[in-house]
C-alpha cells in the first residue's frame, strides 16, 4: 500500500507542526452531538493503517482532561448541551475545537427546537472541516490547520513564554 | 374486520395488504397474530389524519411474502397494552406516548425513548404532548443490595456515538444494563413533514448514514408505489449493487470493531484495510464513500463504474478471506466470541428482531428473499442462519453475507447496470416501502399529499435490534464483553433516536 503524494505531503506538514508545538503528542477527544454515525466511521479510520494518525504524533484519548483538541460531529443537539459543555470545560487550555462535517457547519439541519444547527453557536470553533462526511485525508488536513492555529493560542497564555520565532507567527 | 378500501388506506401495492379495525377488535387481532407462527411484529406507529390520531401496525407475514398493515382510529381511548401480548411493541408504545400523548392503558410504566428529560410541554412532537400533570414516566429501575450503577456516557469512546449506558454491576458481572439514547434525537420524522420528496430523501439518507442506501431505497420504493412508477430494471440493479456494497463495508467495519473490542490489534488493522478499500471502491463505483446521493426518487442519480467494480472487488474479497481464515484460527479471539452476548431464538422471535442479529439466532428471514423487491426476485438470495445466537454466530452470519453480497454484486453487474430516473409525478396517498439494509429490514411508511410529505415513518433495522441489546448484555457477561456485543450488533444510535 503506497500512500499517494498528496497524503504524504499533508502528513509531513502535520507531523512537523505537531512535533514543533507539542513534542510529538497532541491528544484528541471526540464527541458526537447528533451525527448520522458516518463521520464517526471516518474518524475511526484515522488510526487505520492507510492513515495512521499515531505516526504523526497525534493520539486519541478517552479523557477530555488529557485532550488538546476536541473533534466534534453533528448539528449540536440542544439536549446534548450540558454534556458538550462539560467535555469542553474539562479540557485544559490552550484547547482547540475542530468541527467535523456538514452538520456543524449548518449544511444539514437548520436551527430549531431540536438543534442549534451550527456548532459555532455553542462552542468557539477553530476549524471547520467540510464534507458529508469529510474523508480521513480531509480530517488530517483540518487537524493540520488547527495545529497551525494553536501557536496563537499558546502565545496568548499568560503563563507561557515562547521564543521569538513563535511570537512572530 | 374487512379488506380496507377506504380513501386513507395504503396504495394498492404488490406484497402489502391493508386492514381497518374497530378499536374494540384490536386486542383480539394482536393476540391472534402474535400467536401465529411465521408472523413477525414489524412496526407500530401513529399519524394524525384529518385531525385524528390513527394507529398503524405492520406485521411481516414472511411465508406469505406479505406485509399486512392494520390501522385503527385511536380517538381518545388509546389502545390496549399490546406489549403484553407482543413484547416487541414496547419500544413503539413508548414512542407513541412521547409523540402523541396516548398511552396503552392507565398506569403503564414506559421508558423514555427520544424526548429529552425536562422537555417543555411545547417541545416539538408529531402530535399532542402527554398531559401536563403527568411527567414522562420511566419504567422503574432499582439498584439495591450489593449492586451499584456504573454510569457510562453519553460521551463515550473515540469515534463512538453518544449514548448513556447504565451498567448495573456488583463489580465484574453485569447484572443489568439500560440505555438512554435521547441525546441524539433530531426530530427526523417531524422534519420530514411538509418536505418535497427529493429533499426528504436527503434527510432520510442522513437518518442513519451507515444505512443510507437501505433506508433511502425503502423510501424511494414507497414514493414510487404511490406515484405508480417503476424504475427501469437496469436501474434497479444499480440500486442493488449500491445496497450490497453498503452491506459489504458495514460488515467489514463490524469485523474491525470486533477485533478492536477483543484487543486483537493485527486483526483490526487488517479489517480496517479491507474496510478502507471497500469505501474507496464505493467512491470509485458511485462517487461517494458512503453511497450518499446515489439513489434518487424514480431511479439513481449516478451511473455505476462497472469496470472499477469488477476489477477492484475480487482482490478485496481475497484479502477479506485471508483475514477471516486467520480470525477463525485465532483461539484467543474466538474464546471471547463464543457464548458471549447470547440472544436466544425464542427472544429473537418474541422481540421481532431483524437482520444479521435475528439470523444468528435462528430466524430464517431476509427481506430480499421473503419480500423480494427490485432485482432480487431473480437472484435467489442465499440466507445464512445460525442457531447459537452468540457473538460468534453473528460474526459467522456477517462473513457469509459478505460472500453472498459479493456474488450478488457481480451477478447484478453482469446483467447490466443502468442509471437515470423516471419522472415521479406529485401524487397523493400512502404506501409502505421496505429494504434489507446491512442492519436488517428497513421500513418506511410514507403518506404524500400532492408530492409533499404529510407523514413519513422511518424505521431502520436499528430500532428493532436495540430492543434485544440489554438482554444479550445481561446473559452471563462481564463488563469487558459489552464492547464486543455492541460491535457484533453493529447498530447505530442515530437510527433509533432519529
Amino acid at each position: 500500500m503506497t500512500p499517494e503524494p498528496e497524503e504524504e505531503r499533508v502528513a509531513a506538514r502535520l507531523r512537523d507542526a505537531t512535533h514543533r508545538l507539542f513534542g510529538r503528542s497532541l491528544h484528541i477527544r471526540t464527541v458526537d452531538t447528533g451525527s448520522c454515525a458516518v463521520c464517526e466511521s471516518e474518524i475511526r479510520l484515522l488510526t487505520a493503517p492507510h492513515y495512521d494518525l499515531h505516526r504523526l504524533g497525534l493520539f486519541f484519548t478517552p479523557s477530555p482532561r488529557h485532550a488538546d483538541l476536541l473533534l466534534v460531529t453533528g448539528p449540536a443537539i440542544r439536549a446534548f448541551d450540558r454534556a458538550l459543555e462539560k467535555t469542553y470545560d474539562a479540557m485544559p487550555p490552550p484547547k482547540l475545537v475542530v468541527a467535523v462535517g456538514a452538520c456543524p457547519l449548518g449544511g444539514v439541519y437548520q436551527e430549531d427546537e431540536f438543534v442549534h444547527g451550527q456548532l459555532e453557536r455553542v462552542l468557539p470553533v477553530d476549524v471547520f472541516v467540510p464534507g458529508c462526511p469529510p474523508s480521513p485525508l480531509a480530517l488530517l488536513q483540518g487537524l493540520l490547520v488547527a495545529v497551525g492555529r494553536l501557536a496563537e493560542k499558546v502565545g496568548a497564555e499568560s503563563f507561557t513564554t515562547l521564543g521569538d520565532e513563535e511570537e512572530s507567527r | 374486520m374487512s379488506e380496507d378500501t377506504t380513501a386513507r388506506a395504503e396504495h394498492p401495492m404488490a406484497g402489502t395488504s391493508s386492514l381497518l379495525l374497530d378499536r374494540t377488535d384490536v386486542e383480539l387481532h394482536v393476540r391472534a397474530m402474535a400467536q401465529t407462527p411465521g408472523v413477525r411484529f414489524a412496526d407500530f406507529f401513529g399519524s394524525i389524519e384529518d385531525g385524528e390520531l390513527m394507529i398503524r401496525l405492520v406485521w411481516g407475514l414472511d411465508r406469505e411474502q406479505e406485509f399486512r398493515i392494520v390501522r385503527w382510529p385511536a380517538r381518545g381511548t388509546g389502545y390496549p397494552p399490546l406489549s403484553e401480548v407482543a413484547p416487541a411493541a414496547f419500544v413503539e408504545e413508548c414512542e407513541i406516548y412521547e409523540q402523541f400523548g396516548v398511552s396503552p392503558g392507565k398506569g403503564r410504566a414506559l421508558n423514555r425513548l427520544v424526548i429529552p428529560p425536562r422537555a417543555e410541554h411545547s417541545f416539538p412532537r408529531l402530535g399532542e404532548a402527554p398531559p401536563h400533570d403527568r411527567p414522562l414516566p420511566h419504567a422503574p429501575h432499582y439498584v439495591s443490595g450489593e449492586a451499584f450503577e456504573f454510569p457510562f456516557g453519553p460521551v463515550r469512546g473515540v469515534g463512538q456515538e453518544s449514548m448513556y449506558m447504565g451498567l448495573v454491576t456488583s463489580g465484574e458481572e453485569l447484572i443489568d444494563l439500560y440505555l438512554l439514547q435521547w441525546h441524539k434525537h433530531r426530530g427526523i420524522e417531524r422534519r420530514l413533514g411538509g418536505e418535497e420528496v427529493a429533499r426528504a430523501l436527503f434527510v432520510v439518507e442522513r437518518t442513519e448514514g451507515l444505512s443510507a442506501v437501505g433506508n433511502g431505497w425503502a423510501f424511494c420504493r414507497a414514493v414510487e408505489a404511490i406515484a405508480e412508477v417503476v424504475p427501469h430494471p437496469a436501474v434497479e440493479r444499480s440500486r442493488g449493487v449500491a445496497l450490497e456494497l453498503e452491506r459489504l463495508y458495514n460488515h467489514a467495519a463490524a469485523i474491525a470493531a470486533l477485533c478492536q473490542s477483543t484487543g486483537l490489534v493485527v486483526g483490526q488493522a487488517q479489517a480496517e484495510m479491507v474496510l478502507e478499500q471497500l469505501l474507496r471502491l464505493n467512491a470509485s463505483v458511485f462517487g461517494h464513500r458512503y453511497l450518499f446521493g446515489v439513489l434518487a426518487p424514480g431511479g439513481t442519480s449516478r451511473a455505476a463504474d462497472v469496470d472499477a467494480l469488477v476489477t477492484l472487488l475480487p482482490p478485496i474479497m481475497d484479502s477479506l478471506r485471508r483475514l477471516v481464515d486467520a480470525l477463525w484460527s485465532t483461539n484467543s479471539f474466538l474464546d471471547r466470541l463464543e457464548s458471549c452476548g447470547v440472544v436466544t431464538p425464542a427472544d429473537a422471535a418474541r422481540l421481532g428482531l431483524v437482520g444479521p442479529v435475528a439470523r444468528a439466532s435462528g430466524q430464517d428471514i431476509d427481506t430480499r428473499r421473503d419480500h423480494a423487491f427490485g432485482p432480487y426476485g431473480d437472484l435467489a438470495v442465499k440466507v445464512p442462519v445460525r442457531a447459537t445466537g452468540d457473538v460468534m454466530a453473528r460474526m459467522s452470519v456477517m462473513v457469509a453475507e459478505m460472500e453472498e453480497s459479493a456474488r450478488l454484486t457481480l451477478d447484478l453487474a453482469g446483467a447490466g447496470l443502468g442509471a437515470g430516473t423516471v419522472e415521479v409525478p406529485p401524487a397523493t396517498g400512502s404506501a409502505l416501502g421496505w429494504c434489507e439494509s446491512p442492519r436488517g429490514e428497513s421500513l418506511l411508511w410514507v403518506d404524500l399529499d400532492a408530492g409533499r410529505i404529510r407523514r413519513a415513518r422511518v424505521r431502520p433495522g436499528s430500532v428493532r435490534n436495540w430492543r434485544s441489546f440489554d438482554d444479550a448484555a445481561r446473559s452471563r457477561n462481564v463488563f469487558t464483553d459489552i464492547p464486543i456485543i455492541e460491535a457484533s450488533f453493529w447498530l447505530t444510535v442515530a437510527g433509533l433516536a432519529r
